[in-house]
């Protein structure tokens, strides 16, 4: 019986280990391998081992520095944006008498667009003689360059972004409120408690562990940022736009340095994790709960 | 138990969400307005209300929708990203259902080693990979196939994990009655174990549709064939190219988005459960 059961899970677990194999585990491998190599993939045959130095080098590399710099300003800009956006609308829709429904389509609709969908619009949306610039002329604002200035660029493709993101977790909020025991704010209002008192005391505490969940992933999604940037400006004006992920995909696939991709690879893995964990060590004690609670309802 | 004031404070709340909502959604309103009328009509109504009303319904009403239809291969791009899915969906759902079942329902060496080494693996992004794919598949000579393009593709360990949630909770005794009625494991597993688990079977479909029809990325590197092209590249070729007008890119775009909003609509409540209770499945 008990080798008919490792005949048998092997036989069902063993298609998706060939493939975790090979499209996982020896991909992870080979990113740490080459990240010590200066490995370029049209000349494999001349590969040396360098030991850190790519990692030095990466960080002495103005254009990788700055690819660094423009990511961590996206996540400036988007995580408190969308994070507060989400919650603030998630707030309002939950406490509004009417058109409820109307209000979570209305803004998770960006949400079901693809990023290249939404890019390619918001560069209509932002063009110099664009619909925008001639709202805000209304406004007697001057025409904006919007993404075809080195300043501008950035935020604009952030608030872009967050326009496009803010309902997801919006929905994620919403799902958090509808969570709270009903029978806590009963409980407050016996006690005579003001609506801010009940928002301090009952919904911002019920809601911690996902606020923080929302958070690290909204953090995680703005240093992944790519599509944006790579339909809307090509990383420009100057380079103002270039993202990490960015620069991994053209030294990589462009250029074929794989060694120095797979350094800025591991960099940027590096940063995911410590998110990963930091969100996991944070949430871990009420997650394990709500866990439970769900696990029953999925069934 | 509704005083006056908190009636008042409600009609407020309801107002300024209209206000907000009409406002974040004029790019898409913009969009949908414009994409039927002519460059010259778009330039002309910007500066009025117009901008966000379509025009009137006449015979060129669809003009920007037939000319994308007709004068490039965008139903071919569509095509091509269907089908891709319809693949991808059949082959997630056995490779990684039958993962799932294993870690939840058999007991074999390493099952829980293995089950923490799929967990771990949730965290790692698939641009840490993804130039090393390119390198796999570009070294196997599969640039430009549809092989080289699903199978990195295929397995997925969010999706072994969600299999096999659901799959450790299907009551035992119905396999043990299968056996009696000398049901091999495998028949099992696809006439009764998949059946009685429409829902996760349902959402893995749905996240794999959304997946392979908005993803950028890879099939970017894949494909430079233009025959071959998914949806979203082939609307940046189209998009780029010097003679589209700005209507026909409001069309195009429309277009692509069209099959996301039905799935969107048919399964609005697995998608909602989904992003509720994970929140993680994202891009």
């Amino acid at each position: 019986m008990k080798k008919k059961n490792s005949i048998l899970g092997m036989a069902f677990f063993g298609p998706a280990l060939v493939l975790l194999t090979l499209f996982l585990f020896l991909p992870m491998l080979l990113t740490l391998g080459f990240s010590f190599t200066d490995y370029f993939a049209l000349n494999p045959e001349l590969t040396h081992f360098v030991g850190l130095e790519n990692y030095i080098n990466i960080f002495k590399d103005d254009l990788f520095v700055q690819s660094f710099l423009n990511t961590v300003k996206f996540v400036i800009i988007i995580v408190p944006l969308q994070c507060g956006g989400a919650l603030l609308l998630a707030l309002a829709i939950n406490k509004a008498a009417h058109c409820k429904k109307y209000f979570k389509v209305a803004f998770f609709v960006p949400v079901v667009m693809s990023l290249a969908v939404v890019s390619t619009l918001w560069m209509q949306i932002y063009s110099p003689e664009g619909i925008l610039n001639t709202l805000l002329g209304n406004f007697g604002i001057d025409p904006q360059p919007f993404i075809h200035s080195a300043d501008q660029a950035l935020p604009s493709i952030a608030i872009m972004s967050v326009w496009q993101g803010v309902g997801y977790q919006m929905i994620i909020f919403l799902g958090g409120l509808q969570n709270i025991n009903p029978a806590l704010y009963e409980a407050a209002e016996m006690d005579h408690a003001s609506g801010w008192q009940k928002f301090k005391d009952i919904t911002l505490p019920e809601l911690k562990p996902l606020c923080i969940f929302v958070f690290i992933t909204v953090t995680i999604g703005a240093f992944r940022m790519l599509v944006q940037p790579m339909v809307m400006t090509g990383g420009g004006p100057d380079h103002s736009t270039y993202t990490l992920v960015y620069d991994i995909y053209e030294t990589g696939t462009v250029n074929w340095e794989m060694g120095l991709a797979s350094t800025m690879a591991i960099v940027f893995t590096v940063f995911v994790v410590i998110l990963t964990i930091i969100q996991n060590v944070l949430t871990k004690d009420k997650e394990e709960r709500k866990h439970g609670n769900k696990k029953a309802k999925a069934n | 138990m509704v005083t006056k004031k908190q009636k008042r404070i409600n009609w407020i709340l309801v107002a300024v969400l209209l206000v907000l909502s009409i406002f974040f959604l004029f790019p898409v309103i913009w969009m949908l307005a414009n994409s039927f009328k002519p460059d010259a009509a778009i330039t002309a109504d910007m500066n009025s209300i117009a901008a966000f009303i379509p025009p009137a319904l006449n015979g060129n009403f669809f003009d920007n929708y037939v000319s994308i239809i007709t004068n490039t291969s965008f139903l071919r791009y569509m095509g091509n990203t269907l089908l891709y899915a319809a693949i991808l969906i059949v082959l997630s759902i056995i490779v990684n259902g039958l993962a799932g079942y294993a870690l939840a329902k058999i007991n074999f060496p390493f099952r829980d080693q293995w089950l923490m080494i799929i967990i771990m693996l949730l965290i790692v992004p698939t641009e840490t990979v993804i130039t090393i794919h390119f390198l796999i598949i570009a070294k196997a000579g599969l640039l430009n196939t549809i092989v080289g393009y699903i199978l990195p593709l295929i397995v997925n360990p969010f999706n072994i994990f969600l299999f096999r949630q659901v799959f450790v909770s299907l009551p035992d005794d119905v396999y043990e009655a299968a056996q009696l009625d000398y049901c091999g494991p495998v028949k099992y597993f696809f006439t009764m174990v998949l059946p009685m688990s429409k829902t996760v079977v349902a959402t893995v479909s749905v996240f794999t549709f959304l997946n392979v029809w908005n993803d950028y990325l890879w099939p970017s590197l894949v494909f430079t064939s233009s025959d071959l092209l998914t949806a979203q590249i082939g609307l940046n070729s189209i998009t780029s190219n010097e003679n589209t007008t700005m209507g026909q890119t409001l069309a195009v775009i429309t277009l692509i988005t069209i099959p996301v909003i039905i799935i969107y609509s048919l399964f609005s409540k697995q998608i909602v459960e989904g992003v509720t209770s994970t929140g993680s499945k994202e891009g």
